[in-house]
């Protein structure tokens, strides 16, 4: 059984070796000392940029189907009031399969499958096991050479955490490792801090007034204060190296989360109307004659195809211009 | 005699039909609904290997979890049905003989 997760890991595992041997490399250039351990630290996060960047199509294509949802809405609310009040089984089974046409009828659907939750794990446990051979000294499965290896093992946080090293083994040293420890307790606490506010953000801003009304969304509350708590646990036996990818990753989620509420929100929702309401403001500033000069070309511009303008005569055409104003 | 032998031969099926309804119980809630089928993967899998057995239910549900993607359809999906339903399912998801049926 190891032997098959091996095999299947042994392709990510190269490319993850790949990337952080390209970044190490690329920062010893520019002058970093090649054994020190913010060298790597910051390899890791080339990691994560490099991983990250190759998701966001996915996460793209997830918000453009959230925008479609606009379009479709009034078909789901007719579903929705169908089977308003029915709670019994069948009557929900029916409502979700019927949603679920409709989705799939209008290339709608707005749910993203399980795979950008699982995609991380295996690029996880690939950077976990690199770490571990780098901590034993081994020569890596790609470009990872043994010299390279054992300094990547070697190398700390802040030179003073080991990247290997976790709080299960920290705990376990003897003398106990108290900076490791003290050190990874605070990476958990950024990390559930981050995991907490980007779902809080869209929790409580990024959600159309429909959703809120949902059953999901009161289950998605629950787990608001679930998943920190998972993932604290969690976060107790991995290595700093491996906590340092996922802490890196949940930043940029966030950041990430902050930039699509802020501009892309979802239609209905509270960061829609603070968007409506912070463009209205801007349009203001730049004084009420822009806004009118740019339009009045997009009125047009989606008139003219629809009919030709019929000759009027003078009388007419001012009354026309006068309605206008 | 009859009993006890369907019974073994359900139990594999029963069992995970056990660690399914654990992780829809468990692990399913905390990542909330994402999954572009009806019925849910784990659904369609849990139904799977209730009426088809354990080897042909975790094909069904890796080949179901492989059409899973964000770039998939999505839509209705229901697990192939057989020709006869030999077993029952109780509400909580195992898998009996029929009672009164021959076994």
């Amino acid at each position: 059984m190891p032997d098959l997760i091996g095999t299947v890991l042994w392709p990510i595992k190269w490319v993850i070796e790949a990337i952080l041997v390209a970044f190490h490399t690329v920062l010893t250039t520019l002058g970093l000392d090649p054994s020190a351990g913010l060298t790597w630290v910051l390899s890791i996060v080339g990691l994560v940029l490099v991983v990250r960047a190759a998701l966001i199509p996915i996460f793209v294509r997830q918000i453009k189907s959230q925008r479609r949802m606009l379009e479709v809405a009034p078909q789901l609310k007719k579903i929705q009031d169908k089977y308003k009040g029915k709670k019994d089984q069948f009557s929900r089974e029916a409502m979700s399969r019927e949603t679920m046409e409709l989705y799939k009828k209008t290339g709608t659907n707005p749910l993203a499958s399980c795979l950008p939750l699982l995609i991380q794990m295996p690029i996880f446990f690939s950077l976990f096991s690199v770490l571990q051979e780098a901590n034993k000294g081994q020569q890596g499965v790609g470009l990872l050479s043994k010299e390279l290896s054992e300094n990547f093992g070697e190398a700390s946080l802040f030179g003073i955490a080991p990247l290997h090293d976790s709080i299960q083994s920290a705990a376990a040293d003897n003398p106990v490792n108290v900076v490791v420890i003290v050190i990874a307790v605070v990476m958990v606490i950024i990390m559930t801090a981050s995991q907490f506010i980007t779902q809080l953000q869209i929790m409580s801003k990024n959600q159309s007034p429909e959703m809120k009304a949902s059953p999901t969304y009161k289950q998605q509350r629950v787990l608001l204060y679930i998943l920190p708590l998972v993932f604290a646990f969690s976060g107790f036996a991995f290595p700093i190296g491996v906590m340092f990818y996922w802490l890196t990753s949940n930043i940029w989620t966030m950041v990430q989360q902050f930039i699509v509420i802020r501009n892309m929100p979802t239609p209905g929702s509270e960061a829609a109307f603070a968007r409506e309401s912070r463009m209205a403001k801007k349009r203001q500033r730049r004084g009420i004659t822009v806004t009118e000069m740019e339009a009045t070309p997009a009125v047009e511009e989606v008139k003219k195809p629809q009919q030709r303008v019929q000759p009027v005569s003078k009388n007419r055409a001012k009354k026309q211009t006068g309605n206008k104003k | 005699m009859t009993r006890t032998l369907s019974f073994l031969w359900l139990l594999p099926r029963n069992l995970c039909v056990l660690v399914l309804r654990a992780y829809r119980a468990v692990i399913s809630p905390l990542y909330g609904d994402v999954c572009r089928y009806y019925p849910s993967c784990s659904s369609y899998t849990l139904q799977a290997i209730q009426h088809h057995g354990v080897v042909r239910g975790v094909w069904l549900g890796s080949l179901r979890i492989a059409r899973c993607h964000p770039w998939a359809a999505g839509g209705v999906d229901d697990i192939p049905a057989r020709p006869t339903e030999r077993y029952s399912v109780t509400d909580f998801g195992f898998v009996v003989a029929h009672s009164h049926g021959k076994g």
